[in-house]
């Protein structure tokens, strides 16, 4: 256990579990946990096949650790994470990246916004808040995709592939990811959209590094999204 | 007559297979269905691929069944991707169980955490077994 960590924290948020999907995350993974424990969160770290480190970093950090035995994807982590955090008993769920580019404050904005508005998904918004140093060619992919959600899901979003949100349990039982990898934020929001249940945004804040930004989606891989939300429309 | 028979067992077989995936992609098994239906008109009334042909602003009979056959091989591709598709969600419904069976906490939280339930592994192993079922949504 980390010595910094105060595990006594933990009692603030009994059945609050953060998520992270961390696939070769060891140069930041052990900050990530570290602040989300300093934090008092309950930490669950998918470490998705990862070849270096990221699974023993993220135990030593004070995380829950579920190793997938090969790379599934960003999607099929999260849905581990979530299978896990809901068969321990977790009462709201928080997806949050493992890149180091969101900020632990923002945590208790979306739960507080869960609990004040009655909603079952808290969704995070970045053109609600601050989005330091994002590149005009990601604010225009992003603005084109809150189109697309819009028009496939009918939900009204200001940014709608933000991987920081917190989830009810009910939220959290209602959706079944099947998109593993970068398709899954898109096939999240369609899930939300089907289930019915309220949600809300909340302005967050991202911090874009250079090592967030080289991990980040390219213009090329929205076609790639597309593609992949076509074909699981084509499969029952 | 020998080449129409030969065909038409051929589309009979495409007709078969459409039936036999009308279940797991109704998309394909009626793409297919229509493929086999337009072949079966071609391989009986040949005089018409030419007037087809011309009809669509093809020109001859030959480049038609040429672009339909190149059609047919883009529908078998989709169909060989959406296979994989499938096999990839059981593959993951697998692994998901494997990594939670495994799943380990922080120490602080294993001592003194009588609260902690056991994994319900059983339920992601029913999972698998159901296999076809994997792509269904277990929602109330």
């Amino acid at each position: 256990m980390n010595p910094a960590i105060n595990p006594t924290t933990e009692v603030a948020h009994p059945q609050l579990w953060v998520i992270c999907a961390a696939y070769n995350k060891a140069a930041m993974i052990g900050r990530v946990v570290s602040e989300l424990r300093r934090a008092g969160y309950r930490t669950i770290v998918v470490d998705d096949g990862s070849a270096d480190a990221t699974g023993p970093i993220a135990a030593a950090a004070g995380a829950h650790v579920v190793t997938h035995p090969l790379n599934l994807g960003q999607g099929a982590a999260l849905q581990t994470g979530m299978d896990y955090a809901l068969s321990r008993g977790a009462e709201v769920l928080v997806t949050f990246d493992a890149d180091g580019q969101h900020r632990v404050a923002d945590i208790r904005r979306l739960v507080e916004a869960l609990a004040r508005e009655r909603a079952d998904f808290a969704l995070g918004s970045r053109f609600l808040g601050e989005a330091q140093d994002l590149p005009p060619l990601r604010r225009l992919i992003l603005r084109a995709a809150t189109v697309f959600t819009r028009l496939t899901t009918g939900l009204r979003l200001t940014d709608s592939h933000n991987g920081l949100r917190a989830l009810t349990r009910q939220g959290a039982a209602a959706i079944r990811l099947r998109q593993n990898r970068m398709a899954h934020a898109s096939e999240i929001l369609a899930e939300i959209a089907r289930s019915r249940l309220p949600y809300v945004e909340v302005p967050v804040s991202i911090e874009y590094t250079a090592y967030s930004l080289a991990k980040g989606q390219r213009l090329s891989d929205s076609v790639l999204i597309l593609l992949d939300l076509l074909a699981q429309g084509l499969t029952r | 007559m020998i080449a129409q028979i030969f065909f038409s067992a051929l589309l009979g077989i495409v007709f078969l297979y459409a039936w036999k995936e009308h279940r797991r992609s109704p998309a394909v098994a009626a793409l297919s269905l229509i493929t086999a239906l337009a072949g079966l008109y071609f391989v009986w009334v040949p005089s018409q691929t030419t007037r087809l042909a011309e009809f669509v602003g093809i020109g001859r009979g030959v480049d038609l069944i040429l672009y339909t056959w190149v059609a047919i091989s883009l529908i078998v591709i989709l169909n060989l991707h959406l296979k994989l598709r499938t096999q990839l969600e059981m593959i993951t419904v697998l692994a998901r169980a494997i990594a939670l069976a495994g799943a380990r906490g922080p120490q602080a939280d294993a001592v003194g955490d009588p609260s902690t339930p056991s994994l319900p592994t059983a339920q992601w192993s029913k999972e698998v077994a159901a296999g076809s079922r994997v792509s269904g949504r277990p929602r109330a």
